[in-house]
């Protein structure tokens, strides 16, 4: 297992490398703006464009750029400078990170919990009524666009423009450090509307795997020992049934970690979903370079931890 | 509409919150370009001259002690600073004409690299050299003394022959940008030395506001992209500011980007206003049509035209130019938009409470045919387009016009309907539809790649003179190969030298009519279709008394209060 870890870490490494090339090649050598005559403003001489093209850098070799830039990073842990900002990219993320984990976090406990409480219950009485109404509902949620929820959610439930005015509007997240109460009430609308569609799916995924797990001969072979219905659901099918999930599971809430763009542009949670976005509208290179990288991370390191994981749930995989 | 006179009167105290969608496009005052950056500097600081609410033709004395003192035949102008203005802390001391030419001089360091110092105040004797690191200050500005500050100009380059004079109205103009708001140098020169600067996140302020910040300066109140938050400046003397600062403290919220829950938030909610957050079209006409005190109008000082190409084939004819600015329905396009409480349908180029508006025909027009009809007249098309040796009255050569407009909202509608309306003079067309930055950064702004129409396209005063908004835009010879702004590549003699001799005229009525006179000569080229004059709409909550700064088109936070 050691060794399997170490190999994997390596690759993260060589991951992350490759997406930086990629981000780079995408935003540098086929750039969608150029960032010398934002910064310079419409009334700047093509002299200070120029200036500004030196100053910043991007008139140097392409090669010299990425080489700064990766030295930047491994050496001094640099992520470069935003000149949209006026700040390190470094401290600018970090700053929004808290916001990202806060929804990350509490969307994951409240779709992995409802997916899977839903996706038992179905399986277990399938082709109920129940059975039904809850994959007709699923079915709803994976269909429902996160946008379009999330609106209607503030029109339904936000407490300044809410016709039941109950939770935390756009814009009213405050750091869990600063109001735990008002951190709490500003994220439940949020944590629902992202949970929604995850839950959804996890339901459908988990049922299905759980009625294919239900038919195998070990389960039968477990029934016929004598054991428990709740047993043999609980102990025997669902750890065959929920490698799948842990799998998805870990995607999604490393994908959620780099910033679940939607969700925070709709309500307005300064996350790092939102500085990406922000930093696409404004071309600012570096920012979007940064965001990207510790997206990636994330999803890299959750499919590492999902890689160890899955060797201790299913006893047929093994690494060493 | 915002009324002729305001009720300035207002409430002490309170706190005001402000919801914008994006943010200041520099937090630094001497970088500082935009609308929402404005808004800030103008509470936070204190130029020489500055805009008091109503005012639209001449500017505030602010720290200047009166207005500006013009010799030598416009050669030199003279400012003597108000006593008793001191910094905010961690400075505190008192504001002396030397920080004011510092203020001026970083304007013009690559590390601050402010858009418009060159523009309008390169005129200033030693700018140049400073600006290309010939020199280390600009000689043409001395301080005689601590509350005197003196400009010396040189003559602007490439004036029409026999035509001498200064850009003395471009450079007090510009005085009245937060540019010339007063900065230490014995506290910001190790900020500026950086690359780029860090004075804006460690600025000291000389307005009735700062930006929160600690005891070492930082500016602990702003959280790029996400908030900004003032506080009152506790060094601000009421007696020597003409600014009311009625709240208490004014906390401004940004990523509003979606107008239909930010601007419902701001309607329906309390001590709220907003920034660059206008309603939606559909509670925009509800608002309208309840005459609601809530939503207040003001004309920005812009227009928004659609560029055409005059260098690209058949666009450089000025009969098919004309023939189509004379088939375009912009009703059409203004009803798309938003309709009439957008703005008036321009129908020249200079907007509205600029001097020369009026004498060049005011809304009316000039009164050329081929805007005569805002819904688009094709007969007179078609006789345009016959001029120009098509006898069928429509388009019939092989050229396809390339439309680069930007994606989404009303500007791609704007894009789609430019499209429409040149397929209905029989041209074909390849619209390209792409990000606002990339839109301008690398078609319209660099004349090697770019199309032939560009509609999505439009101009702000950058003070009460027209100069500010034909120069950029229509004069041959600011066309530059990068950052290019005269998007038609319009170059024309006759008019490049009426407006080299109109930017020396120091008589303001004189001035007026020349520049009116620019605008017809520019408008019978049919470079663009001018199609709008817009409108801000500025929204509030119903507990708040908003007043509305003029000349930034927006509320003006030193006024605004809570009832």
């Amino acid at each position: 297992m050691g060794r399997y870890v170490a190999r994997r870490l390596l690759w993260v490494g060589l991951l992350l490398f490759l997406v930086s090339l990629l981000t780079f090649v995408i935003f540098y050598v086929l750039p969608s703006a150029d960032p010398a005559q934002l910064r310079a403003g419409r009334r700047a001489s093509p002299e200070q464009v120029e200036a500004i093209r030196q100053r910043m850098g991007l008139d140097d070799p392409m090669l010299v750029q990425f080489w700064n830039y990766l030295k930047g990073i491994f050496a001094h842990g640099d992520f470069g400078y935003s000149y949209v900002n006026e700040q390190p990219v470094r401290e600018l993320i970090l700053a929004r990170i808290p916001a990202t984990i806060s929804v990350a976090i509490g969307a994951s406990i409240l779709w992995l919990f409802f997916g899977v409480l839903v996706g038992v219950i179905s399986a277990v009485r399938r082709r109920t009524k129940l059975d039904r109404a809850a994959m007709g509902a699923a079915l709803l949620g994976i269909s429902a666009p996160e946008y379009w929820v999330g609106l209607v959610a503030l029109y339904l439930f936000a407490d300044d423009i809410g016709l039941i005015p109950l939770f935390g509007s756009a814009g009213s997240y405050v750091p869990l450090s600063q109001d735990p109460l008002a951190w709490f009430n500003s994220l439940i609308l949020p944590w629902s509307v992202l949970a929604i569609s995850f839950a959804a799916f996890y339901s459908r995924l988990l049922r299905g795997n759980l009625i294919e797990v239900m038919g195998e001969d070990y389960i039968r072979t477990a029934r016929a020992k004598g054991l428990g219905e709740k047993r043999v659901v609980m102990r025997h099918g669902m750890r065959a049934a929920l490698t799948p999930i842990v799998t998805v599971f870990g995607m999604d809430l490393g994908l959620m970690l780099g910033g679940a763009v939607l969700i925070e542009v709709v309500f307005n949670i300064p996350g790092i979903g939102r500085q990406a976005y922000d930093a696409i509208l404004r071309a600012d290179l570096p920012m979007i370079q940064g965001t990207v990288l510790i997206s990636a991370f994330f999803i890299i390191v959750a499919n590492l931890v999902v890689d160890i994981v899955y060797a201790f749930l299913d006893p047929r995989v093994r690494y060493d | 509409m915002v009324a002729a006179t305001q009720d300035l009167s207002g409430k002490k105290g309170g706190t005001l919150k402000m919801l914008w969608s994006s943010d200041v496009d520099y937090i630094d005052p001497g970088a500082a370009y935009y609308q929402l950056s404005y808004m800030v500097d103008y509470a936070t600081q204190r130029p020489l001259y500055s805009w008091a609410p109503d005012e639209e033709t001449t500017p505030t004395p602010d720290l200047a002690d009166g207005q500006p003192e013009v010799s030598n035949g416009g050669a030199t102008i003279t400012v003597k600073i108000r006593q008793g203005i001191n910094f905010s802390p961690p400075v505190n001391r008192a504001v002396t004409s030397a920080d004011v030419k510092y203020a001026i001089e970083r304007g013009f360091s690559p590390n601050v690299a402010n858009g418009y110092a060159g523009a309008y105040l390169g005129t200033i004797k030693g700018a140049e050299e400073l600006q290309f690191g010939k020199a280390k200050d600009i000689s043409g500005i001395t301080t005689p003394d601590q509350q005197t500050i003196v400009f010396n100009l040189k003559q602007p380059d490439g004036l029409p022959k026999g035509v001498t004079g200064y850009a003395t109205t471009a450079v007090i103009g510009a005085l009245a940008l937060p540019l010339s708001a007063p900065v230490p140098p014995e506290y910001a020169k190790p900020f500026d030395a950086k690359n780029p600067s860090t004075y804006g996140v460690h600025q000291v302020a000389t307005g009735p506001y700062m930006i929160k910040n600690d005891a070492e300066g930082n500016t602990v109140g702003y959280k790029p992209t996400q908030s900004l938050e003032l506080v009152r400046n506790p060094n601000w003397k009421a007696s020597t500011d003409y600014r009311k600062a009625y709240v208490d403290a004014i906390q401004i919220d940004q990523g509003n980007d979606n107008p239909s829950i930010a601007a419902p938030q701001i309607l329906q909610g309390q001590n709220l206003i907003g920034g660059d957050v206008g309603p939606p079209s559909a509670l925009l006409q509800q608002l309208l049509k309840k005459k609601s005190p809530q939503l207040v109008m003001a004309p920005s000082g812009g227009i928004r035209y659609i560029a055409l190409n005059t260098t690209f084939k058949p666009l450089n004819d000025l009969n098919v130019r004309k023939a189509v600015l004379a088939a375009f329905d912009r009703e059409l396009l203004r009803k798309v938009n938003g309709g009439k409480a957008i703005g008036d349908i321009a129908t020249h180029f200079i907007p509205p409470g600029i001097p020369g508006f009026d004498q060049a025909g005011g809304l009316d027009g000039t009164g050329v045919d081929f805007l005569k009809n805002p819904a688009g007249d094709m007969s007179v098309a078609a006789s345009y387009m016959k001029k120009a040796g098509f006898p069928s009255g429509k388009y019939t050569g092989s050229e396809v016009l390339t439309i680069v407009g930007t994606s989404g909202g009303r500007a791609q509608k704007t894009a789609e309907i430019t499209q429409n309306q040149l397929q209905k003079l029989g041209f074909k067309t390849k619209l390209q539809l792409v990000t606002q930055d990339s839109m301008y950064t690398q078609f319209c702004n660099v004349p090697k790649s770019q199309p032939a129409v560009c509609p999505n396209v439009g101009w702000l005063k950058d003070f009460n003179d027209a100069q500010t908004i034909l120069v950029p835009t229509f004069n041959g010879d600011n066309i530059v190969p990068v950052n290019n702004s005269n998007w038609p590549q319009l170059d024309v003699q006759s008019i490049n030298e009426a407006m080299g001799k109109a930017q020396v005229e120091t008589s303001s009525s004189s001035a007026g009519d020349q520049w009116a006179q620019i605008d017809r000569q520019i408008t019978d080229q049919a470079p663009a279709i001018p199609w709008v004059w817009d409108n801000t709409q500025n929204i509030q909550s119903e507990n708040v008394k908003g007043v509305i700064n003029k000349f930034n088109s927006s509320w003006d936070l030193s006024f605004t209060s809570i009832k």
